[in-house]
């Protein structure tokens, strides 16, 4: 099975980064990891990757609250980069808000909207998305 | 002959005496005492409705007016003008001799001779009409005197400059002051510094006699300073000539009415506050709590797979046990905050049969493992305003119940019929279980964690939150129970009308 190559996380819960990290090693999810803290972190360090072409991401589990950035505004700032559209992204927040749910079927760039905890047999399934 | 032009003729003098007797209504008698004989005119016949052949005595005379006070007075007047030659002049009542009662004015007056009075003679009048007039008149003016003064609405007149003329009862317990006090007052004196204006168009535009009356909210003040806000209303009187004479104006104390509205007020925004930070809260409790049980959900997992030899004790699936239940409490939190969140809930037509049946299909596993006996009796043409999550969430609810209560040794049987009343779809849900106290548990049975049977699955959610759903799509939720009877929860649906 191909495997994904660069999977990116932004979150600023460290138990939920270590875990998804865990998690995707042992599901072999990917070759290797991004980890953003915050929207700002990830937007700053992203706008250079996507705009060389070098070493993407090919999916973004993002998280809608954090301090500084939050999912909402990096989203915002994330389809401003011309290459945006090659990216996949998944947000994945404790979020059961419907309106929150509403809210991201405004947003193009948006693939999926996952409610945490994330499993193995989850990450398989976005695996199969991915690759298919 | 001569005087013939200047002096009235006898026949002349007793054709004005008639005349005047008749028109007046006055008629004469005389009692000549040595005789006792009495002789009335005609008129005192008449008023008394005698024939003329009657022939009256004294006795009989005082037995025609009215029996106590009319009848005491004119004897002892009587005896006072034979006796003491006095003269009198009274108002007094007779029984005429068909029954009526009539005012009369009597009149005696002795003639004296050498001392001895030999003669009383004296006028009689029918002085009915004009007596009763008076009295209703007086009646009249003390009911005016009285609803006045007893008015429960402030009441008050006051000349054109406004100083005040009379006060009534409630007015002065209004305003703490005494009527003498208000007397030596004008309206302005009590009128509160800022609405001392208030009105004064209005006072000219009654005075030019452009409006009839006026009426306004205006505050005052107390004897003791305090504000008294007042709804009043004011009317000019006028004489006959149409020239203003003075104002009665009337004063409803609302002060507290203002007080209560501002309370209401206060009560609304606090309310509106603690709406916004339950809303608040209700978003912290799913964000917040979900991210923690969602990372225990993980590392548990984690741990599972990467130390497998930790499953194996006793701690570890309870441990599992009780993040899981952290889960489902996240969840239900979150659907009951969701639920009494939601605005512009929009309603759509749902038919209520299928729904039904979809559900006790996707029970069917557990329906079959208790043997239950399912019989639905509902027109399939029933169709209920609803979200269909909550619709079906309503339904499963109340079946799993139905099966879980079931009476220990029996297989569960339950009666699911529907009705259309007034526009409302009752749905009822009967069961032949174990049934509930409602006596002991009628208060708790839809609180949050409420539950009444020691069964392995009592959550004690379900029932919260299924009538919450209820009564968010405009339900009602009813339940009748007996124990080992069973239960029937009744649901009040809003029915769909086509157009």
């Amino acid at each position: 099975m191909k495997k994904i190559d660069v999977a990116c996380i932004i979150d600023d819960d460290p138990i939920f980064i270590y875990s998804v990290k865990k998690l995707m090693k042992l599901a072999n999810f990917c070759e290797s990891f991004m980890i953003f803290n915050n929207g700002q972190e990830a937007i700053n360090n992203l706008t250079p990757i996507l705009e060389s072409g070098e070493n993407m991401p090919n999916v973004i589990l993002l998280d809608l609250n954090m301090p500084i950035m939050d999912g909402w505004e990096f989203l915002d700032e994330f389809t401003k980069i011309k290459a945006h559209k090659e990216v996949v992204i998944y947000v994945v927040s404790s979020s059961i808000d419907p309106q929150d749910k509403n809210r991201l079927k405004t947003y193009e760039a948006v693939s999926k909207f996952i409610i945490k905890p994330i499993n193995v047999e989850l990450l398989a399934k976005i695996s199969e998305e991915l690759i298919a | 002959m001569q005087s013939s032009k200047n002096v009235l003729s006898m026949n002349e003098k007793e054709f004005y005496l008639d005349f005047i007797q008749s028109t007046a209504k006055i008629g004469f008698w005389e009692v000549f005492l040595d005789s006792n004989t009495v002789i009335w005119s005609p008129e005192t016949y008449k008023i008394h409705e005698l024939p003329l052949s009657y022939k009256p005595s004294v006795k009989e005379g005082i037995n025609f007016y009215k029996e106590g006070y009319s009848r005491d007075t004119i004897s002892k007047a009587f005896k006072n003008c034979v006796e003491k030659h006095e003269s009198y002049d009274v108002e007094l009542q007779i029984i005429t001799a068909s029954g009526k009662e009539k005012w009369v004015r009597a009149i005696g007056k002795a003639q004296v001779n050498n001392g001895i009075c030999f003669k009383v003679s004296g006028v009689f009048q029918d002085i009915d009409e004009k007596t009763k007039i008076t009295t209703e008149l007086a009646r009249r003016e003390q009911l005016l005197t009285k609803t006045f003064e007893l008015s429960a609405v402030g009441t008050v007149t006051l000349d054109l400059k406004g100083k005040f003329l009379d006060a009534n009862r409630s007015f002065c317990e209004t305003f703490g002051y005494t009527k003498n006090e208000l007397l030596a007052l004008s309206f302005l004196d009590i009128t509160h510094p800022n609405d001392k204006n208030k009105g004064k168009q209005a006072i000219m535009d009654m005075m030019n006699g452009k409006v009839n009356y006026f009426q306004t909210e205006k505050r005052y003040l107390g004897k003791n300073g305090r504000t008294i806000w007042a709804f009043i209303s004011s009317t000019l009187i006028r004489d006959n000539n149409g020239q203003p004479l003075h104002f009665v104006t009337q004063i409803n104390d609302i002060s507290q009415i203002k007080r209560s509205t501002k309370k209401i007020v206060n009560l609304l925004d606090t309310t509106e506050n603690q709406n916004k930070r339950l809303l608040n809260f209700a978003h912290i409790v799913s964000h917040n709590l979900r991210s923690h049980f969602s990372n225990l959900n993980m590392l548990l997992d984690l741990a599972k797979m990467e130390i497998p030899e930790s499953t194996e004790n006793e701690i570890y699936p309870l441990l599992k046990q009780a993040v899981d239940h952290l889960g489902e409490t996240v969840d239900n939190l979150n659907e009951v905050a969701s639920i009494n969140t939601k605005k512009d809930i929009k309603l759509e037509p749902i038919s209520l049969l299928p729904t039904i049946n979809n559900i006790a299909n996707s029970i069917a596993a557990q329906i079959i493992a208790t043997n239950a006996k399912l019989s639905i009796n509902v027109d399939d043409n029933i169709t209920v305003m609803a979200i269909p999550a909550y619709l079906d969430s309503i339904i499963l609810n109340f079946l799993t119940n139905a099966i879980k209560y079931k009476k220990p040794n029996d297989n569960p049987v339950i009666d699911i019929n529907a009705e259309i009343k007034n526009n409302f779809v009752i749905l009822k849900i009967r069961d032949y279980g174990m049934g509930i106290d409602l006596q002991k548990y009628g208060e708790k049975l839809f609180g949050m964690y409420k539950t009444f049977h020691k069964h392995k699955d009592s959550r004690g959610i379900g029932l919260f939150i299924t009538k919450n759903q209820i009564e968010a799509i405009g339900g009602q939720v009813q339940v009748e129970s007996e124990v080992n009877l069973g239960t029937t929860f009744i649901v009040k649906l809003k029915n769909y009308e086509k157009n």
